[in-house]
Parts: C-alpha cells; sequence; structure tokens
C-alpha cells in the first residue's frame, strides 16, 4: 500500500466524491450536481482518485464514466482490522496471565477448589 | 472476561473494553508497568517480550524485544527477511498509579506505510466484580488518519468494501 493512499482519503472533498459515487457508475455532471463544487475541481480530484486506483474511468460516447474500485478500500480496511486484532488478542492473553496469577496465589476463582 | 469492541461507534478512535474478574486495580496496573507483569503477557501469540528498560513516568521509556519463539512465527519472518528479534519502544505520556497509563509507538510494521506516531491509553475502573479495563488507540498523532477518522471514515471503509466485492 502506497502512503498517498492515506492522503487521497483524508481529503473531505474527495471522501464525498467517493460517496456521490456509492450508488453505482456515474458521469462527471452527475457528481458535480451532487458534491456542488465546480467541475474543474471536480475533475481534478477525480484524477487523484483515479491514479491512486480508487476510481475508475470508461468513456461512452461524449461521456465519461467513473465508478470505484475495491482494491484501496480493501487494504484500508484490513489494516485498521488487523490492528484491532493486535490488542484483542494481547488483551486476551493479559486476562489468561491474571487468571495464572490467582491460581499460583491460591486466593482463586470459584472453580478453583 | 466480558469483551466489546465498538471501533465504529467511537468515531475518533479504535476503543477496546475488557472486564477482568476477581482482581484489584492494583494487580493489573502492575501487569502494564513492571517487567515480570510486562514480559507474562505483552508478546502477541508466537512471540516472546523481554523488557529491557522501564521507566513508567511521563518522558520515560519502555523499550523490549519481541521475539518469535513459535514455528509458524519464525518461518514468516525468515521468509520475509526480517529478523527473528524486534526491538520496539514506547514513550509514556501520562502514569497514573492504577488508573491511567498513555504512552505512543512509532508503528513501523505496516508493509508500505511510512512510520507514523499511535497513541495508546489504558484506563481502569473498579467494576463488581473486578476490574474494568479501556483501551484507545488513537491515530491522532497522524494528519491522514486524524482527518480520517475524525470524518468517521474509518467504519465506513469496511462495509464499503464488502459493497464492492459483491
Amino acid at each position: 500500500m502506497q502512503p498517498d493512499v492515506f492522503e487521497v482519503l483524508a481529503d473531505p472533498m474527495r471522501r464525498r466524491i467517493v460517496d456521490a459515487l456509492r450508488g453505482g457508475e456515474r458521469p462527471v455532471g452527475d457528481i458535480v450536481d451532487r458534491v456542488d463544487i465546480h467541475q474543474s475541481g471536480v475533475s481534478r480530484h477525480l484524477r487523484i482518485l483515479q491514479e491512486a486506483g480508487f476510481v475508475t474511468m470508461r468513456p461512452d460516447g461524449q461521456r465519461r464514466l467513473y465508478s470505484l474500485r475495491p482494491g484501496p478500500f480493501r487494504e484500508l480496511d484490513a489494516w485498521v482490522e488487523r490492528y484491532r486484532n493486535l490488542w484483542e488478542s494481547r488483551l486476551d492473553n493479559l486476562g489468561a496471565a491474571l487468571e495464572r496469577r490467582r491460581i499460583a496465589r491460591g486466593t482463586g476463582s470459584k472453580e478453583t477448589p | 472476561m466480558t469483551k466489546s469492541t465498538t471501533g465504529a461507534a467511537r468515531r475518533e478512535r479504535v476503543t477496546i473494553e475488557r472486564t477482568y474478574g476477581d482482581v484489584s486495580l492494583e494487580e493489573v496496573w502492575d501487569m502494564w508497568t513492571t517487567k515480570d507483569g510486562i514480559e507474562s503477557w505483552w508478546g502477541p501469540d508466537g512471540f516472546a517480550v523481554t523488557v529491557r528498560t522501564l521507566d513508567p513516568r511521563p518522558g520515560g521509556t519502555l523499550e523490549y524485544a519481541m521475539t518469535a519463539v513459535e514455528p509458524a512465527q519464525i518461518q514468516f519472518l525468515a521468509k520475509a527477511g526480517m529478523p527473528v528479534t524486534h526491538s520496539v519502544r514506547a514513550t509514556y505520556t501520562e502514569v497514573t498509579p492504577p488508573r491511567r497509563l498513555a504512552f505512543t509507538q512509532i508503528a513501523d510494521f505496516v508493509p508500505g506505510v511510512e512510520p507514523y506516531e499511535v497513541a495508546t491509553t489504558v484506563e481502569l475502573h473498579a467494576a463488581a466484580q473486578g476490574v474494568r479495563l479501556v483501551l484507545t488507540i488513537d491515530r491522532m498523532h497522524d494528519a491522514h488518519w486524524t482527518e480520517m477518522a475524525v470524518k468517521g471514515w474509518e467504519s465506513e471503509l469496511g462495509k464499503l468494501a464488502k459493497v464492492l466485492a459483491a
């Protein structure tokens, strides 16, 4: 994953464009209507999103249709989950370690005779 | 032990909660702030931790070596061309026994992602049957993540990936 994948989505306008594309493929004009900034701005953000792999474009006659691609989103999600999982597993280990200490002390829980 | 994770609901950060039964605040605090305590549980599965420096006061550091001890982890690291032992350092930012501990770490293990700072806060609360622990992982120090996290974007990523994959 490139560091700029994070930067690309840090921009609020690009997130709005991504939101506008969640319903499926759309021409630039539709996106402009939904995000309420000038077409040149939308085109610039679309180019950045496209370069980072978030968005793909296909020509349809005179129109350019944009749609989302799953790759970068999956990578970001996997990263967040991995970090959470590390701590989930660590805190389980802490519980087990506390239990071992309690048993070693002999002041045990109800299960311990 | 009860569990809950509220990463999606607490929008700006990831929060994990655990309740540990039949223990005191001091016992749990010691697990976080003594060499013996930390070494007994800190390592992820398949890794052992050896504490080298421990100075739990604001500005003080925790340095430890994380060593792969199980065949699966050793093989994984060898394949990735990484050493079996990895040094890790954390810097304490808040130490209030026996209730609140905060530290920052540089996360440099994510392939292809530049190192960035992660702040972790641990709060211990007396509960009816023991101690409730609230761990908060905070990426606020990283400008890119901050902007995304504040907007609650993170929790949306999973849903979006699923929708797109369908």
